[in-house]
């Protein structure tokens, strides 16, 4: 499966929140054009993993290298230039812009146009703004969002503004995109839907996922490795299917979070999970 | 050394005084969010209201005080009433601009109905000339009663807010807006409360400084405004007991840099001139807020990603 | 079965259509549309500059003898237009409540006094020297304002501000002058008529070049970082950079405000750095309407105008039986308008732009079917 050299390796990541440990020790590997996902219940330290990798949390001690550059010493805007975009749980959308707006400041990174050239729209700042805005348009037809195109992204409904959110990422053309619970109160339907788009948005644009998700149907249909956490470490990788049915995992859902999310693991994950993963494997 | 006590102590008194204005700044900031520039305006009212009753039907000075603080009581909801609800939905910015506004708004209707009071008149006290001396410090009878009056406005607000359900229901709204209402506190009530109360500590303030410098008019808080805004900052913004340090730090620093620079010049430079001390204590404000930006006794804002 | 099939299939046939020709569509609609929408902005800008370049002529031809004078006063709200933009992208786009502008001002005022006056520079050196002293100033006050932020900052910058107008003060009275008067200026910027030419010339193309900054990949680094500062990070905008950015762009064109106040009084004054100026610049914005270059006119307009409107009331009012002093009522009607603005136009008077649009839509509908029947 990880034939290719890894994206993104993360070797003893140890966060500390106060006396708590959040992260301890975990090591990772993402493989290129990998989706990966990233489960656990609640409390886990699966978004804290997602803000170190994009630099809003320092970790205490860990390296957490992406390709052949060295992450942990850059600042957050560094990382975003190196191709790294994300989605956060509660959107963080540029709210009073329209959608197109919001893609073509998503942008920023790989854009150069500075003060002095944006005085006035000609020449290379004008190419450059027709290129960006080519590329959103291109994003927000991958995604079927052409409708919202100038709609004002905070007055769409969740479900939109969190497309919205996934497109930020995507027109970035991005090395690696994180997406931090993109399912999050989906209809069942949509969700289907989701997982066949993740895969084929990656495939479209050649790029590498990380998937935070609760929703085990998306995890089993979209991913392509598994890592479940809990208590800040690594209880279980692999296939969908091995890490799903796994009892431990189980054992974390059910424990932790009571009916709810142990309904969707059981439901789920336990009669096909033997199938995704014997097709995988 | 005597010189220094006593320049000491009378710094300790004028920082009272913008301690005080502090006090009502951070309450109203912080339950409601409005900045409010219109608050030395409200205490001059005040003050000035006491002035016309005095001068006026002849009442009282004993008499005249206890009508004064109803009146500002009343004047704080009345303007909560009239101004701040119909503003509380727009931004913070918003917000102090439109204190601004009833600022000039306010100094004008007074200015209509006590034309006298646009020039500054004697304040008469029945404490005029007394004063003690205490190992030759010179204490004068009002600049006790600062003290005294800022000593017992802190702890029976510090009471008040801590040990009543009213005081605890008004905390809980300054804390969480949305779990206040939920939990059944009547929201709208606290606004009127807190502006009703800010009023009186701004009212009180009033009386104490022009009974200090034993004049008045209807703009002579507008200057010690903006050092107490910069008291409550220092402190932090949130806490009570950190305005009034603030501002009593504030108040030390003006008279002792005064008693520093007295008399002395930098080449042509006059230094002891109130623009260099102004400037020196702002710019040490502005020091302190580099190296902690969340004021003295402020609590630093976590980012939730 | 085929319906079924369709209807099966929906999204991905979608998707796949949409990736192969609707980009090309929706790109030419949307180029089609913009540029019409541009053009008559374009359109609305030239007639209005038109407007505006002919005002001192119907000035000579209405006011007569007191033309100069009418032309000198509206002169000034150019001026005011250039500050409240400097500070519209400092709050009302990069989202930074400073409220030291009035310190740019008045170090723009003093610097082109001290350089024409004293050391006997020409007076472009002056405006020049004074833009970029404010620049340096710029990132001295930006700087710490990276650390501190809201409320604290809003204070702090209000100090900068105090600090600035004491040391004028101190100038003007270590000097043994009242106010620092500018007395070498050009002879043309002395005459009223070509004075309100060049500030109008300057505010338009100053207004013309930050439209088009604010629209570029500058202007939206602003505005993403006030709508989040996470996602501007995580999308590549360097926070320090473009806050400091912000800082500078806004004292620059401050400075240049104050350095053509200046010239336009003929003199600098210590009440340029005062909390009063600062209070009269936000006000602007906010009664204009916050990140917007319309607002920043409006609000421009609404402080320079307004109390020049309401000194040409008949003074004593009547009303009623009430016979009232206007001259001690104009600070409170201003604050009163000021109020009502602020609670029925919260979003700021340039939300009056729709609602006149609606309106006169309504209106031609009216008259359209009044004209039918």
């Amino acid at each position: 499966m990880t034939n290719t050299s890894p994206l993104l390796q993360i070797q003893g990541l140890t966060v500390h929140f106060g006396g708590l440990v959040a992260i301890n020790a975990l090591d990772l590997s993402i493989a290129s054009g990998q989706i990966f996902a990233l489960v656990g219940p609640n409390g886990a330290g699966k978004t804290t993993v997602l803000n170190c990798i994009s630099g809003f949390v320092r970790p205490a001690s860990g390296a957490i290298r992406f390709g052949e550059t060295e992450l942990l010493p850059l600042g957050r805007d560094r990382r975003a230039a190196l191709g790294i975009s994300r989605t956060f749980q509660n959107l963080q959308l540029f709210a009073s812009m329209t959608v197109l707006e919001n893609l073509l400041t998503a942008q920023h990174a790989q854009l150069r146009t500075g003060l002095v050239r944006a005085l006035l729209p000609v020449g290379f700042s004008a190419r450059e703004e027709a290129q960006a805005r080519t590329r959103a348009h291109e994003t927000l037809a991958l995604l079927d969002l052409q409708p919202y195109a100038d709609a004002v992204a905070g007055a769409l409904p969740f479900g939109i503004q969190q497309l919205v959110g996934v497109a930020r990422t995507l027109v970035v053309r991005p090395r690696l995109v994180l997406l931090d619970e993109p399912a999050a109160g989906m209809a069942h339907a949509d969700v289907e839907r989701l997982a066949s788009n993740l895969r084929h948005w990656r495939d479209e644009l050649g790029t590498t996922l990380v998937v935070i998700e609760h929703n085990m149907r998306l995890v089993q249909d979209a991913a392509d490795h598994v890592c479940a956490l809990n208590y800040g470490s690594k209880l279980a990788e692999g296939t969908p299917g091995v890490v799903l049915s796994d009892p431990g995992v189980q054992e974390a859902y059910l424990g932790r979070s009571g009916i709810g999310t142990s309904g969707v693991v059981s439901s789920s994950a336990s009669p096909s999970a033997t199938s995704v993963g014997e097709g995988e494997g | 050394m005597v010189a220094f006590a006593q320049v000491l102590f009378e710094g300790i008194v004028t920082g009272s005084l913008y301690g005080l204005l502090a006090l009502g700044i951070v309450l109203i900031y912080r339950t409601t969010g409005v900045l409010n520039f219109a608050y030395g305006t409200i205490g001059a009212i005040c003050a000035c209201f006491m002035y016309i009753l005095m001068t006026g039907p002849r009442i009282g000075f004993w008499l005249a005080l206890p009508l004064t603080l109803l009146f500002a009581l009343v004047f704080g909801a009345v303007v909560e009433r009239l101004f701040a609800r119909p503003v509380m939905h727009t931004p913070v910015f918003t917000k102090a601009i439109a204190t601004l506004a009833l600022a000039l708004v306010l100094q004008t209707i007074a200015m209509q109905l006590w034309p006298q009071l646009t020039q500054a008149e004697h304040f008469s006290t029945p404490f005029e000339g007394m004063a003690l001396r205490i190992g030759g410090v010179y204490i004068s009878a009002v600049d006790g009663l600062i003290l005294g009056v800022t000593a017992l406005v802190m702890i029976g607000l510090s009471q008040f807010l801590t040990r009543t359900r009213l005081g605890v229901a008004m905390r809980a709204t300054a804390d969480n807006l949305a779990v206040a209402r939920l939990m059944g506190v009547p929201v709208s009530l606290m606004f009127l409360l807190v502006w009703a109360l800010s009023a009186l500590v701004a009212g009180l303030t009033g009386i104490l400084l022009a009974s200090q410098s034993q004049i008045l008019d209807i703009q002579f808080m507008d200057p010690i405004l903006i050092l107490a805004f910069v008291g409550a900052v220092l402190g932090g913004l949130d806490s009570l007991p950190g305005a009034l340090i603030g501002g009593i730090v504030i108040g030390v620093a003006d008279n002792l840099l005064a008693l520093l620079l007295a008399g002395h010049t930098l080449g042509a430079l006059n230094i002891s001139d109130p623009g260099i001390r102004e400037t020196l204590i702002f710019g040490g404000f502005v020091l302190v807020l580099l190296l902690r930006p969340q004021g003295l006794f402020g609590r630093a804002l976590l980012r939730r990603v | 079965m085929p319906t079924q099939h369709t209807g099966e299939s929906a999204p991905p046939a979608a998707l796949t259509n949409s990736m192969a020709s609707a980009p090309d569509r929706s790109m030419r609609n949307d180029g089609w549309r913009s540029r019409l929408l541009e053009w008559r902005g374009a359109l609305a800008v030239l007639g209005l500059l038109l407007l505006l370049a002919l005002v001192p002529t119907i000035f000579d031809f209405w006011f007569g003898f007191s033309s100069d004078f009418q032309i000198h006063r509206i002169s000034l709200i150019g001026i005011f237009v250039i500050a409240a933009f400097a500070q519209n992208v400092l709050t009302g786009y990069a989202a930074q409540p400073s409220l030291g502008n009035a310190a740019f001002f008045g170090v723009g005022g003093y610097l082109l006094a001290w350089l024409t006056n004293d050391l006997g520079q020409p007076y472009w050196v002056g405006i020049l020297v004074a833009m970029g002293a404010s620049a340096v100033l710029g990132i001295v006050v930006g700087g710490p304002a990276l650390r501190v932020s809201g409320a604290y900052l809003a204070i702090a910058t209000l100090g900068l501000v105090v600090i600035a107008g004491s040391l004028f003060d101190l100038w003007d009275t270590t000097a043994g002058r009242q106010n620092y008067d500018l007395n070498t200026l050009p002879a043309l910027l002395t005459d009223d008529h070509p004075l309100y030419y060049f500030i109008l010339a300057l505010t338009a193309a100053i207004l013309l070049l930050g439209y088009n900054v604010l629209r570029s990949r500058v202007g939206r680094a602003w505005l993403a970082i006030r709508e989040s500062e996470v996602a501007a990070e995580s999308f590549g905008v360097n926070l320090t950079r473009y806050k400091l950015l912000a800082f500078v762009v806004s004292a620059v064109l401050t400075g240049l405000a104050g350095g053509l106040y200046a010239t336009w009084a003929t003199t600098a004054s210590s009440s340029m750095s005062s909390t009063d100026q600062t209070i009269a610049f936000l006000t602007m914005i906010i009664v204009g309407g916050l990140g917007s270059i319309s607002g920043s006119i409006l609000g421009a307009i609404f402080v320079g105008f307004l109390p020049l409107m309401l000194g040409q009331l008949p003074d004593p009012l009547v009303v009623g039986p009430a016979q009232m002093q206007i001259a001690t009522l104009t600070t409170g009607i201003y604050g009163l308008l000021l109020l009502l603005a602020l609670i029925f136009f919260s979003g700021g008077l340039r939300s009056l732009f729709p609602l006149a649009r609606t309106w006169a839509q309504l209106g031609a509908q009216r008259i359209l079917k009044r004209g039918a029947a």
